[in-house]
């Protein structure tokens, strides 16, 4: 069953063309890892995906929500797309918790705000997802006190607050100490293991290696090639590809 | 110097002070209306209103408040616009303050990490949820230090309708300088009320800064 699809994506910045028209389909319960050298419009591609930047061109299906793009601004299309950002859960490279907020709060946030759940039943809600993340001890810090492998966790929580069908991650160990980037990726994984469908883009080899169903090599606003990791890692098809993993090795 | 010409003027100067307060925190209260909403407006770019708004902080930002004093109390009655001086004093205080707040409340939102507003509206939160939950309580935060700078720059503009007859802690300084010829004395004890007013705001306002920044403590 296609969770996610994606047809002819565009996406210029000024007059540099960052996504040239891509294509994607992801299954359900289907863990895709986005690789390729940076500016190749891997991020990008990830953003517009919940319209955090506005693509030009082309549709996007996430779920029951469909969007054309290119449309004007109103009402119902923003509409449109805060249903379907609720459905699609977003994690950062640099967190972006609230920093006034402590990392219980920060999970509640959004289920009070955005869907108007009662405090108590947030905070019931908040305490399993944070304790799924290992961080049950960890409720009452605010985010200045955690680590940023605790923080980042906090992040994956709060965007599972919302219940998405979809969990996007936009590099998200790059900016974590080395020590603190197995925490993030056991996580991620162990959502993989639970069946939740997600979209990753990163420079972990080894942990894409792991738990990718499926990797893309992208580069200059294209899908070069994706294939299974052993395909895309062991024997790859395009120069492009090989000279990315030449050079990365 | 005669100790019993300042035993027989403080309970005026007293007096006068409690005006001095009143004038500063209905001006400040209304300043921060203004300076919010004019801020709100030129960060949202509303139609027109944007416009008018930096015209208004333009204008009061370029200008001294001595000659706004002067416009609103003797240059509006010419069209028909008769205030009282008090009412003048406050309305030319509070749309000064509000010029300067309005400036510091713009730029405290703006200077909330743009990755708060993308974090919030990633969930699905409505831009105006995003401002009013994750924005505006950052900001707010980041706008104390100026805002308790405006105030208190604005407790002292207070001292420049006493030149509109309001009977403030100046205005009455200066009747009772013109019975008893002691202006030295009388002068350092308003001088010393401004001070110790002041002084007290400005404790306040940073325990209230502390307070507000205790999740950046580690």
């Amino acid at each position: 069953m296609k969770i996610i699809q994606v047809k002819n994506l565009k996406k210029p910045f000024g007059s540099n063309p960052v996504l040239r028209g891509v294509d994607l389909t992801v299954d359900k319960s289907e863990v895709v890892v986005i690789m390729g050298p940076s500016g190749s419009g891997k991020s990008t591609f990830l953003r517009c995906l919940t319209y955090l930047e506005e693509p030009n061109e082309g549709l996007i299906q996430i779920g029951p929500h469909e969007l054309h793009t290119g449309g004007k601004l109103d009402r119902k299309r923003k509409k449109e797309i805060r249903e379907m950002r609720k459905k699609t859960g977003f994690v950062f490279q640099s967190f972006n918790l609230f920093p006034n907020k402590t990392a219980i709060e920060n999970v509640m946030e959004g289920p009070m705000t955005i869907n108007g759940v009662k405090a108590a039943a947030a905070k019931e809600l908040a305490v399993s997802l944070l304790n799924k993340v290992g961080l049950g001890d960890r409720s009452d810090h605010y985010p200045v006190q955690l680590s940023g492998g605790q923080q980042q966790r906090v992040a994956i929580a709060r965007a599972l607050s919302l219940n998405p069908t979809v969990m996007l991650y936009d590099e998200p160990t790059s900016a974590l100490d080395p020590e603190l980037v197995r925490e993030v990726l056991q996580v991620i994984k162990e959502l993989a293991e639970e069946g939740m469908t997600m979209v990753i883009v990163t420079h972990e080899m080894n942990f894409a290696r792991d738990v990718a169903d499926r990797v893309i090599f992208m580069d200059d606003g294209y899908i070069v090639e994706q294939g299974t990791p052993q395909e895309i890692f062991d024997h790859p098809k395009e120069e492009r590809t090989k000279q990315f993993l030449m050079m990365t090795k | 110097m005669d100790a019993a010409i300042l035993i027989d003027s403080l309970p005026s100067l007293l007096k006068a002070t409690i005006m001095t307060l009143f004038l500063s925190c209905i001006s400040v209260v209304i300043a921060l209306v203004i300076g919010f909403s004019t801020a709100l407006i030129r960060i949202l770019k509303v139609k027109i209103l944007n416009e008018i708004a930096s015209m208004y902080i333009s204008i009061i930002r370029g200008t001294p408040l001595l000659v706004q004093i002067f416009v609103i109390y003797y240059g509006l009655p010419q069209i028909g616009i008769s205030l009282d001086p008090i009412s003048s004093g406050i309305m030319a205080l509070s749309l000064n303050a509000g010029a300067y707040l309005s400036e510091s409340f713009r730029a405290s939102i703006l200077a909330v990490d743009r990755g708060q507003m993308e974090a919030a509206i990633s969930m699905g939160m409505t831009y105006g949820q995003a401002m009013r939950r994750i924005i505006l309580p950052q900001s707010l935060r980041i706008a104390i230090p100026t805002l308790s700078n405006s105030f208190i720059v604005l407790v002292k503009d207070t001292s420049l309708v006493s030149v509109i007859t309001v009977t403030e802690l100046l205005q009455m300084s200066s009747l009772i300088i013109a019975k008893t010829f002691e202006p030295l004395t009388i002068y350092l004890v308003a001088a010393a009320i401004y001070w110790i007013l002041i002084t007290f705001f400005t404790t306040m306002l940073d325990k209230l800064e502390k307070r507000s920044s205790k999740y950046l403590a580690r």
